[in-house]
């Protein structure tokens, strides 16, 4: 006996994406989401491609979307355990980790103001805190707070239920395992930033004032730490160069042996925030080759007119820190004159590349291949970043195509 | 010279070439100049090996040859480790290198030889042809070689003018002379075409072209010291363990010759004929210092080498173990037919290991302009070069 519903995996934007389309075509859909709440790496960003949008712009519609639905289940802080079974009829292992914060919350923050105990924001790259008890997000989807109990400072738990006039702390949540069975399953668990400490010649890590590119998006939201001013991280003070890494860990045999799609594109983002915000800045591009896939040229000629941008061609290989400025000298063959430069700049930001983001956890009945992308199979459909690097847009069309396979899987049995 | 146009037209020969005497990884490269950022050794103005490799994936073999960077390049590795292609940078340039020695000598067909294991035995063949007839000639006939009293140490005097001469040193002196001023010679000759190229290439001005007088007070003492103390190669980052090994094994070598020369003057002018005994003889000691230094850098350098394979930063290919194994017989029967004269239970064969140590030295000889062992001369010439051109880059 097969079952008809359609298990999509991962809340990112092409989760959402698929688990809505699929639901809109009247058929029982669940979403699982890992994290405290949906909206994955594009909820992260100051502005997406292709049109440069706020987050805000393609996400909430979206919410409201799912909400209207009643075909539509989600299940946030859980992940798949074990897939079992075969097309139209699998069984798939769950498990949804406490969140201490029930369905009264309304996120009105009182429990938060008298919270003590604090954690470093990894919503926020590590560049700021939050309290234990937290939004996951500025726009976090349940809008319910989560409590991370390991960061709770003693008296914390009294006085953050004492706070909360809805009742909605319950420090006794358990975790559950859980079995479902659907037909067909859409996996778009999307990508993680490579880990920037294994390039040890860039500095990361070792340099207060290197950082990756997904810390300068947060830096640049108007909801990150900074509060949308892009400072470096040394002295807060405002970088006046600023000099961007491409290729840090993509198309390396050592690290990601591919070209991780978007960072170009990114950099050339990035000069425009550096524009916008701070117009006397300059942005230096060390590159291989400045990859904009296809009508994305447009973009490459509209930073070149709009940002201050100087383009250099010769992978960064090299970075020095001056102990007194924490300024960085930045190390690379400029392969057009032949010559060797040192530019000194108050910044860098690696073009870090995306890994999907179970590399290295192996899921039983997930096929994926030696990087960590999913490999479709007849029954189940990667979508976006799980099945190839891939910009907002692309995957969005990727978890479009991927509901009408389901849709025929289940349909079939 | 950044900005000049190049017809492209691929020497698929060349090509074939590097590819073939370790450099096969070439083609991999995709120019993002990793290596020459990495380069501990490359200069700011001409950093290399990222324009080499270009140029060798195109078989740009006139441009290469006339290229000192090849030679400054001592494959520390650190190229090769943050390759993000694997195209291995250090490895080719080791076959740069040896396509530039193929390229710079005479009789071609030697190099083959020594650069491929299925010519060792023709080099082994090469040196008897050389060595027997001579041997015969001077001992009077075909000696007995399980008779030390025959071979090497018979009673045959020759007086030739004031010289009173063994057999077994006239015998040295005739085939390894000769030899000596073939390579010397030989390697002359590359010199002077190397440096002829480069002049050409870095278009020196005829004002900065100065004689062979000058350029060796100016220049060549300063490299020296340089090679000595080896200065480069220390800054090698990735297996900068070799540095020290290398050393010892240059100091040996330089050990080795004053002994060698130390000798001929004693014993062919001063009649003060070998064997010497090993305990009471200062030349002894200085040689069995130089002997034991030698065996040290090249068990050292095999180590290194070894290591350095295990962290992917070097590759060792034929070329490079032929010489090491080479350095290491000429070090091992050199010790073996010393020690024959004092642990005895060996010694009636000594004349087999007596006659492999002349092969063996005979063909450390001819590796000189032959094999990789050619960066003796060529690498220092680079060096000298290298100190020429940014003293004059400083004058213009």
């Amino acid at each position: 006996m097969g079952s008809s519903t359609i298990l999509v995996v991962g809340g990112g934007i092409s989760g959402i994406t698929a688990a809505i389309e699929a639901a809109e075509m009247e058929v029982p859909v669940v979403l699982v989401e890992k994290e405290a709440t949906l909206g994955g790496r594009v909820a992260q960003l100051r502005y997406y491609f292709p049109k440069l949008c706020p987050p805000t712009c393609g996400l909430e519609i979206n919410y409201k979307r799912i909400k209207a639905n009643p075909n539509l289940t989600v299940f946030t802080m859980t992940d798949v355990v074990e897939i079992k079974g075969d097309p139209g009829a699998y069984k798939v292992t769950l498990r949804k980790r406490p969140r201490y914060v029930n369905e009264n919350c309304v996120a009105c923050g009182e429990c938060e103001k008298v919270c003590e105990g604090e954690r470093v924001s990894d919503f926020d790259f590590g560049l700021g805190k939050t309290k234990a008890i937290y939004l996951p997000s500025p726009m976090a989807f349940p809008l319910r707070y989560v409590i991370d109990k390991d960061a709770l400072a003693p008296g914390d738990a009294e006085r953050i239920q004492s706070a909360c006039q809805y009742r909605a702390v319950d420090l006794n949540m358990q975790e559950e395992v859980f079995e479902i069975e659907c037909g067909a399953i859409i996996w778009a668990t999307g990508w993680q930033l490579y880990d920037a400490s294994k390039l040890d010649n860039l500095g990361y890590g070792r340099y207060t004032n290197v950082i990756t590119n997904m810390q300068m998006e947060r830096m640049a939201s108007p909801w990150g730490p900074t509060g949308g001013n892009i400072y470096r991280p040394s002295d807060q003070s405002i970088p006046q160069r600023v000099a961007f890494v491409q290729c840090a860990g993509s198309r390396d045999e050592n690290h990601l042996s591919y070209c991780s799609y978007i960072c170009c594109l990114a950099s050339l983002k990035h000069s425009l925030y550096i524009a916008e915000k701070m117009p006397e800045s300059e942005s230096l591009i060390f590159y291989i080759d400045i990859r904009t896939p296809g009508r994305y040229e447009k973009f490459l000629r509209r930073a070149q007119s709009e940002a201050k941008i100087n383009f250099i061609k010769g992978k960064v290989a090299k970075i020095e820190e001056d102990p007194e400025t924490k300024d960085l000298i930045v190390i690379a063959e400029d392969t057009l004159t032949g010559k060797r430069v040192r530019e000194r700049v108050n910044m860098v930001v690696l073009a870090m590349g995306m890994q999907p983001s179970i590399y290295g956890t192996a899921v039983p009945g997930l096929p994926v291949d030696e990087n960590g992308f999913v490999i479709e199979g007849e029954g189940i459909f990667p979508v976006g970043c799980a099945k190839k690097p891939l910009d907002v847009m692309t995957s969005n069309e990727t978890a479009t195509g991927a509901v009408i396979k389901a849709l025929q899987i289940i349909k079939r049995v | 010279m950044a900005m000049e146009t190049l017809k492209v037209d691929a020497d698929l020969k060349a090509i074939n070439e590097i590819q073939a005497v370790g450099g096969d990884t070439v083609k991999k490269c995709y120019q993002c100049a990793t290596c020459s950022t990495v380069c501990p050794l490359a200069p700011d103005e001409a950093p290399f090996p990222r324009k080499q490799m270009i140029l060798a994936q195109w078989g740009f073999k006139e441009r290469l040859l006339s290229d000192p960077s090849i030679w400054l390049c001592h494959q520390c590795g650190d190229c090769t480790k943050y390759c993000p292609r694997n195209a291995r940078p250090g490895d080719v340039l080791a076959s740069l290198r040896l396509l530039a020695t193929k390229e710079l000598l005479p009789f071609k067909f030697m190099h083959t030889f020594y650069n491929h294991l299925w010519g060792l035995p023709i080099l082994i063949l090469i040196s008897l042809l050389f060595i027997l007839p001579i041997m015969f000639l001077t001992f009077g006939g075909v000696p007995n070689f399980s008779d030390p009293n025959s071979f090497p140490y018979g009673e045959i005097y020759y007086k030739l003018g004031f010289l009173e001469l063994p057999a077994r040193v006239l015998m040295v002196d005739l085939v390894f002379l000769p030899l000596a001023a073939v390579v010397v010679i030989f390697m002359a000759n590359a010199v002077n075409k190397m440096w002829n190229n480069y002049l050409t290439y870095y278009n020196i001005p005829q004002a900065y072209r100065y004689g062979f007088k000058t350029i060796l007070s100016n220049y060549f003492i300063p490299a020296i010291e340089e090679i000595l103390a080896h200065s480069r190669f220390e800054k090698c980052g990735a297996n900068s363990w070799r540095a020290n090994p290398h050393k010892m094994l240059l100091y040996a070598f330089i050990i080795l010759f004053i002994v060698t020369g130390t000798v001929f003057v004693l014993a062919d002018i001063f009649h003060m004929h070998t064997p010497w005994n090993p305990f009471t003889h200062p030349v002894k000691w200085l040689a069995n210092v130089g002997g034991i230094l030698l065996l040290y850098g090249v068990i050292g350098l095999m180590a290194g080498r070894n290591r350095a394979e295990l962290e992917n930063s070097l590759k060792t290919s034929y070329s490079d173990s032929f010489l090491l194994w080479l350095i290491l017989i000429v070090g091992i029967t050199g010790f073996l037919t010393e020690f024959a004269r004092v642990l005895k239970f060996y010694y009636n064969y000594v004349s087999i290991v007596y006659l492999a140590h002349l092969v063996s030295v005979f063909l450390l000889f001819l590796a000189i302009p032959y094999s990789k062992f050619s960066h003796l001369v060529f690498r220092t010439t680079a060096v000298i070069f290298d100190l020429y051109y940014k003293d004059i880059l400083k004058k213009q």
